[in-house]
């Protein structure tokens, strides 16, 4: 009966999906695929390591995701990630029961992990018991711990079938299970093991990983998709300067840019510069935010946190950072692309939404006046943020507006590694953070973002009486319910302040004609690395 | 000779024996526990963690054993462990020291080839227009920060070439390491060049008003002869000196130019551990950086020794 | 003696200069480049001192409408791509570089002074012990001793100033040590014991007066050199940090990002590095041929 109500959510996620950004279709498939090559896209930064149930940022995902399989995972040739597109991957079919209270996978049989050994379902336990801390070996961070906390326990039937069994009927499991955050470990590796030789199921296997230099994955040549992976290989070479990759690509050096690099700017010189090349552009699910770590004083008071989020002015940062190109929104991604954006009334009703920026700011500075601050005595703090563009640059424009309710910023700047230990351990006071969305479900973004324990919650916002509500609308099975209830949940963690939304940003990425069979989704950016079915046409 | 070698060589160990010792104090005075730095760096949250980390440290011992444990660890070999890239630090740094070391000896190449002639240049027509417009460009080389010169050189490859030189560890074969390398090798060259100018210059000038030099004049040698064969050779002495001292020197332009031109060498490593709070890797990058700079002075000054026949040894 | 030098000097070149005008109108002429050193510095200087007045904009603010404009009427250095005047950022960066450069120059010379009288007036063991600090301490690249330093302490103005004063101090150390030695000897200075003058009174009033020439040559030498260091350790993202415009941190990733379409961001901070390097050198230069003419090349 569930699988029905799926279903009901599936032809609607396909309603609400409507095509804007000026994604390119790759071209048709007609042609027979090529064998071999190898594929070279950029890497943005230095990924911590290849774990990626560890990983909080594709950072992670994009480089590892070929190594790994999923339960079931998205269709990498559609337009959205939803309901509609997830297809079989290690589950060859799955059926719920107990009145939504089970999800049983029959799982495909002869698949070896890259070692050789069988995998069964009792890797699919092991990897569950991993991600809920319920064994002795520990991940060393673990960022989605919160989203399988309704996972009472996982049955192995064998070796080829597996049941979770849940605490309520969760519609949205199946979502969580298709994104590209959640690979299937195997039991006979530790979880240091899998950081630094990680061994999966997937397509490629991990060659090399010098750190700050290079990653290459290479062709597995026992997988169990007949026919796959086309290409011999991936070669990543780490360029954290967003012109030199660029300048590779145009060049021909390499063939993708990493994913959502290319910014508004950026496309416009590559539209000149390399005008053959297919560039995606569109939203990602990844919202720009402002975290202020409620625990530590002076911010423990509201008002300081409400006078920050009344100092923003959205266009400001969208005009500079997106050419305006971005989408104003809550936690949800906005739509059209996003099924479970607030209507725009709701929205510019919430406090520091409106369009009187110079009201906002009086409100603002009223505030902080209320606390004996003022053009007299301001109050200095330390801003962090992590060092890639997309975070520096808005964390600069967050100081100048900072400014103008009498805060002054000082830019501290941390490498990856460390960003997303020190904001899960609440090691900071002020930070301009990405919350990147693997998909577009509220489940996903309410249990991981904001629900009390959570690893992710990293601004200590603790709510039991909306967290009651986290849960109705994740077993609600009606769409337009399920909904309302998503806005309202959304506009209390607004006006809250929980952690003010900035932006949902829209950016792009780009590859070269030869490239086919990659595609980039219009409502996620975390999904689509597998490249078991990319080929090069050359 | 062989006294003044044993003295010089004690000299050697001494210092870096206080090297070491700097470092050792210095990284344990940093504010904030050494590991919760690595606790930091490895991106932990269980704080039980970090009683694993200290266990691991042997931050249990005393400090003077602590400081034996990390010596003797060198002497074996082994460089101790990256709580970033989860590997023994010695397979982090080895692989980046050829790239590194290739960077340097090409740069000095660089700075020779262009500071010793037109140093002796400068010298030999002293006080003409020649003279001034050498000494000012020196002086502007050792002005110009070598990562903007970098950032210069990459820009004019853009407009020019529409493309850049990018690193790639599957350039082999010397010819095409030789083109990889010289873009940046001249970038951080053209810095020691200057200073290479400016000593070879002023060297050669005290050897020109010296006797010998007029004394070959008159026994009837021709002017240029005598410049380039007498004095240049002599005047060689104190810039190969010159050359060990700016080797030292080269190591921070090395810093920046691998960072500008995204060069994965052992210099630009030491930034990314030092960002990464990788203090073990920091703390024996430093120790190796040390031992290169001291090694490179002693073995200058043997040479030094060896060749100048001026020099009193022994006392 | 620093007095008796410059005297000399100006006798020497037979100059009957008189009036305090006609005396720097002698030296100018005599030492244009350093005359034109100064001058470079001089203009810093009062850029530093005179930010708000000569700007219009403010190096902090960001603007959405300019984001990365070319240089104009209003922006005459072009915009960043938070759209922050780049002029603005270079006028007010100048008051960070000279800040530090003059700090940690100042704080290098007063410790490295102070050291360098201890040990070459006590001598014995004390000497022998601080040569070999010394020692160890110049035996490490400057760059890196100071990225070590920064790191340790954090990134902020005070602490940049910190890490780049503390790799000077060997240097003028040794100076002030050997003109120390130098200078003991002399019969003013044995008189003076005779007269039972204290030893460090002795020291303060008559060695270290003496000690002023050679001092000030190197601190403009050096000068130069820590708003190199300065300005590469704010470009690794380990000196001043943002909002702060400091020089070298306009010139990293940011800048290098937009290289391409926004060459100003890349050319104008560099020139101002390079100018107010390139105008300490030779300063420094004029003032080592002027009060130190043992050392002219």
């Amino acid at each position: 009966m569930l699988r029905r109500t799926a279903a009901l959510f599936a032809s609607a996620f396909a309603l609400a999906g409507v095509l804007v950004g000026t994604a390119a279709l790759a071209p048709a498939m007609a042609q027979e695929p090529k064998r071999g090559g190898i594929l070279r896209m950029y890497q943005r930064d230095n990924p911590p390591s290849a774990s990626i149930h560890e990983g909080a940022t594709f950072s992670v995902n994009a480089p590892f995701m070929g190594l790994y399989n999923n339960l079931v995972m998205y269709d990498h040739a559609k337009e959205l990630d939803s309901f509609d597109t997830i297809i079989p991957e290690l589950a060859t079919k799955w059926a719920w029961g107990d009145g939504g209270k089970s999800l049983t996978f029959t799982l495909q049989p002869g698949v070896k992990w890259h070692d050789g050994k069988p995998f069964t379902a009792a890797d699919v336990k092991c990897t569950f018991d991993l991600v809920q801390g319920k064994k002795e070996d520990k991940l060393r961070t673990n960022p989605r711990r919160s989203l399988y906390d309704n996972v009472l326990d996982v049955v192995p039937n064998g070796d080829h079938e597996v049941t979770l069994k849940l605490g309520r009927p969760q519609p949205s499991l199946l979502n969580l299970l298709a994104s590209g955050y959640t690979p299937m470990y195997p039991c006979h590796v530790n979880a240091a093991g899998m950081r630094t030789r990680p061994i999966g199921t997937g397509p490629f296997k991990l060659a090399e990983f010098k750190q700050n230099e290079m990653i290459r994955l290479t062709r597995n040549t026992e997988y169990w998709k007949p026919g796959r992976p086309y290409l011999d290989g991936v070669e990543m070479p780490i360029i954290t300067n967003r012109s030199t990759a660029m300048l590779a690509f145009i060049s021909g050096k390499l063939d993708l840019t990493f994913p959502t690099e290319v910014t508004q700017q950026v496309l416009r010189d590559l539209r000149t510069q390399a005008p053959k090349a297919i560039c995606h552009m569109g939203p990602v699910n990844v919202s720009t935010n402002l975290i202020v770590n409620r625990d530590k004083p002076p911010f423990d008071n509201a008002d300081l946190r409400r006078a920050m989020a009344l100092s923003l002015d959205r266009k400001a940062f969208n005009t500079i950072i997106a050419e305006g190109e971005a989408s104003v929104g809550g936690t949800m991604l906005p739509q059209p692309q996003g099924v479970w954006g607030m209507p725009k009334e709701m929205l510019e009703s919430i406090a520091g939404y409106g369009p009187d920026i110079a009201a906002n700011r009086a409100e603002a500075r009223k505030l902080m006046e209320k606390h004996g601050y003022g053009p007299g005595k301001r109050l200095a703090v330390k801003i962090s943020t992590r060092n890639i563009a997309a975070y520096r640059d808005p964390a600069v424009i967050l100081i100048d507006h900072l400014k103008e309710i009498y805060i002054d910023g000082e830019l501290e700047i941390v490498e990856t590694g460390v960003w997303f230990g020190k904001v899960a351990r609440k090691d900071y006071a002020v930070g301009l953070n990405l919350t990147g969305n693997s998909v577009d479900d509220p489940d996903q973004s309410f249990f991981e973002n904001y629900s009390c324990k959570s690893e992710r919650n990293v601004t200590g916002y603790c709510n039991p009486e909306l967290e009651k509500m986290f849960e109705a609308q994740s077993m609600e099975t009606d769409l337009e319910k399920r909904k309302r209830m998503v806005w309202e949940i959304d506009r209390q963690l607004q006006e809250d302040v929980a952690r003010p939304i900035i932006l949902h940003n829209h950016s792009g990425t780009c590859w070269h004609p030869e490239v086919v069979g990659f595609r980039m989704a219009n409502n996620a950016s975390y999904n689509r690395y597998r490249f078991e079915d990319v080929w090069l046409n050359r | 000779m062989g006294a003044y070698l044993v003295r010089r060589f004690g000299l050697m160990l001494l210092t870096l024996f206080g090297i070491s010792v700097i470092i050792f104090t210095l990284l344990r005075i940093v504010p904030g526990n050494i590991v919760d730095i690595l606790f930091d760096s490895a991106g932990m949250v269980d704080p039980a963690e970090k009683q694993r980390i200290a266990r691991e440290l042997g931050l249990d011992l005393s400090l003077p054993q602590q400081y034996v444990a990390w010596i003797s660890g060198i002497l074996r070999g082994d460089l101790g462990y990256s709580y970033v890239s989860e590997k023994p630090a010695l397979e982090e740094i080895a692989p980046r020291i050829p790239i590194t070391a290739k960077l340097a000896v090409l740069a000095l190449v660089f700075s020779v080839l262009i500071g010793v002639p037109l140093g002796v240049i400068s010298a030999v027509r002293q006080n003409t227009l020649t003279d001034y417009a050498l000494r000012v460009l020196s002086l502007s080389g050792l002005s110009l920060p070598s990562f903007w010169l970098g950032l210069l050189v990459l820009m004019a490859f853009v407009s020019w070439f529409d493309t850049l030189p990018i690193y790639s560890d599957r350039i082999t074969g010397f010819w095409a390491q030789l083109a990889l390398f010289s873009v940046p090798a001249a970038a951080v060259g053209f810095r020691s060049s200057a200073l290479v100018m400016r000593l070879t210059r002023s060297s050669m000038l005290e050897v020109l008003r010296q006797d010998y030099i007029r004394t070959a004049r008159a026994k009837g040698a021709t002017r240029q002869s005598v410049n380039y064969r007498h004095a240049l050779r002599n005047a060689l002495l104190p810039v190969v000196t010159v050359i060990g001292i700016e080797a030292a020197f080269l190591i921070g332009g090395l810093i920046v130019t691998e960072t500008v031109f995204n060069i994965p060498g052992v210099a630009r490593f030491l930034v990314e551990a030092i960002r990464a709070r990788d203090y073990p890797i920091v703390q024996n990058l430093v120790m190796l950086i040390a031992v290169v700079v001291v090694v490179v002075n002693f073995v200058v000054d043997m040479l030094y020794a060896v060749l100048d026949p001026r020099i009193k040894y022994g006392g | 003696m620093a007095g008796g030098t410059y005297q000399a000097e100006l006798n020497r070149a037979g100059a009957s200069a008189t009036g305090a005008w006609s005396q720097a109108w002698f030296l100018v002429r005599q030492y244009p480049l350093g005359a034109i050193g100064a001058l470079i510095m001089a203009v810093f200087v009062l850029a530093a001192i005179f930010a708000d007045a000569i700007t219009t904009q403010s190096p902090l603010a960001t603007n959405p409408r300019v984001s990365l404009a070319g240089p104009g009427a209003t922006y005459i250095m072009g915009a960043d791509f938070m759209g922050r005047d780049v002029y603005a950022r270079i006028v007010y960066g100048a008051r960070i570089s000279l800040a530090v450069g003059i700090g940690s120059t100042f704080l290098g010379c007063l410790f490295g002074v102070a050291i360098g009288l201890a040990s070459g007036y006590l001598g014995g063991w004390f000497d022998l012990i601080v040569q070999r600090l010394m020692d160890i301490m110049q035996a490490l690249p400057l760059l890196v001793l100071a990225l070590v330093f920064s790191a340790a302490m954090g990134p902020s103005l005070q602490n940049t100033i910190i890490a780049i004063a503390i790799p000077l101090v060997p240097s003028v150390a040794r100076v002030i040590r050997s003109n120390t030695l130098a200078l003991r000897e002399l019969a003013f200075v044995e008189a003076a014991q005779a007269t039972g003058m204290s030893e460090w009174r002795l020291a303060i009033r008559h060695i270290l007066p003496n000690t002023i020439a050679p001092l000030i040559v190197l601190a403009t030498a050096q000068l130069g050199s820590t708003i190199l260091t300065e300005a590469s350790l704010s470009f690794l993202g380990l000196g001043v940090p943002e909002p702060h415009p400091s020089w070298g941190r306009m010139l990293s990733e940011s800048a290098a990002e937009y290289m391409r379409r926004a060459p100003w961001l890349v050319i104008f901070p560099g020139l101002a590095i390079s100018l107010a390097v390139f105008g300490t050198n030779l300063l420094g230069d004029a003032l080592r041929d002027l009060l130190d003419p043992r050392q002219r090349g």
